[in-house]
């Protein structure tokens, strides 16, 4: 459950280190936003001499959440925290390299890019 | 190269089977084996992707999606440069095989993806429901995924592959070892030198 003012941990090597949601990308009044959904985001920490720098306004998919995730199998993920990776506006990721565990479904959600970076699949 | 690997074991059980005498006693066996194998082999795929809702289409997966020659011949047709097939280690049960090949400009890029879904149409024709691979990032041109259950391929350009460096990270998977050196790295200790006292000393 991301909605805007959340912070969230960025779990690739763009460059940003926290980012802030300021808007879900998909309805005009959304509320929350889950692992799959792409959201405009603030860089509110970034790592030095890196292209990204704070204060700067990306995209973002969200690949983990504390909210729990549930498959149609019953089986229910929770994550420690919330995760983006950062995007530019074609849907490629900034960063060369995902680091921590992904959710297979950002697969259906036609983030393979993400997932075929990624150390794991869960 | 990797894909021939199932042929060359069939072969070998063959031969093996041969030595034993009677030669047809030994074909049999050795096609019974091997047909165990396939079985297991898609036995244990579909177990592990019956979570994926995306892969329901398993049983159909061989008829209507492109196998791994065919999609080798149409991306020489197109003339993709440097084309690698890498097979995905056990433990990771995204796909079996990652595809990687290069174009030389986006209209290039975008030309080999559109080969490769023409040929699944081509493949399907007829079909009640065509059942056709997801297809991302097809308007910039830069990095294309064709996403085919077992079969991922990859259409990029050549400096975008040189970015995200997508051979080294599938061919040795070895993104946790990278990790594990750096820690170790982190935990050794560093004295840090004393560089006040050398210039004294280089003049004296």
């Amino acid at each position: 459950m991301i909605q805007p003012q959340t912070h969230l941990n960025v779990a690739d090597n763009s460059g940003a280190r926290e980012l802030m949601c300021i808007r879900i990308i998909g309805a005009s009044n959304r509320r929350y936003a889950h692992i799959g959904d792409v959201i405009v985001a603030v860089i509110k920490e970034a790592v030095p001499n890196m292209p990204l720098e704070k204060s700067e306004i990306v995209r973002a998919v969200i690949v983990r959440t504390c909210k729990e995730l549930k498959r149609d199998s019953g089986m229910i993920i929770r994550y420690d925290d919330n995760a983006a990776v950062v995007i530019d506006q074609e849907g490629n990721p900034k960063g060369t390299r995902i680091f921590g565990a992904i959710p297979r479904e950002l697969r259906q959600f036609n983030f393979t890019k993400i997932v075929s970076l990624a150390p794991e699949v869960l | 190269m990797e894909f021939n690997l199932s042929h060359s074991r069939e072969t070998t059980a063959a031969s093996g089977g041969a030595a034993d005498g009677d030669p047809m006693w030994s074909v049999l066996r050795s096609r019974a084996l091997s047909t165990a194998h396939q079985w297991k082999n898609s036995a244990s795929s579909n177990f592990t992707r019956s979570f994926c809702s995306s892969d329901i289409n398993n049983i159909e997966k061989n008829r209507g999606l492109l196998s791994l020659n065919e999609v080798e011949k149409i991306l020489t047709d197109v003339r993709a440069d440097d084309v690698k097939v890498i097979p995905v280690p056990k433990h990771v049960d995204f796909a079996d095989y990652v595809v990687i090949a290069t174009g030389r400009s986006a209209w290039h890029v975008r030309n080999i993806a559109q080969a490769l879904i023409y040929k699944v149409k081509q493949k399907q024709k007829g079909a009640k429901r065509m059942l056709l691979p997801s297809v991302e990032g097809e308007e910039g041109g830069k990095w294309i995924v064709i996403d085919s259950g077992p079969l991922v391929i990859h259409a990029l350009d050549e400096k975008v592959r040189a970015y995200y460096n997508l051979e080294t990270l599938w061919s040795t998977g070895s993104s946790d070892e990278e990790h594990t050196q750096d820690l170790d790295k982190a935990f050794v200790k560093v004295r840090p030198k004393n560089n006040s006292k050398k210039p004294s000393k280089a003049s004296a």
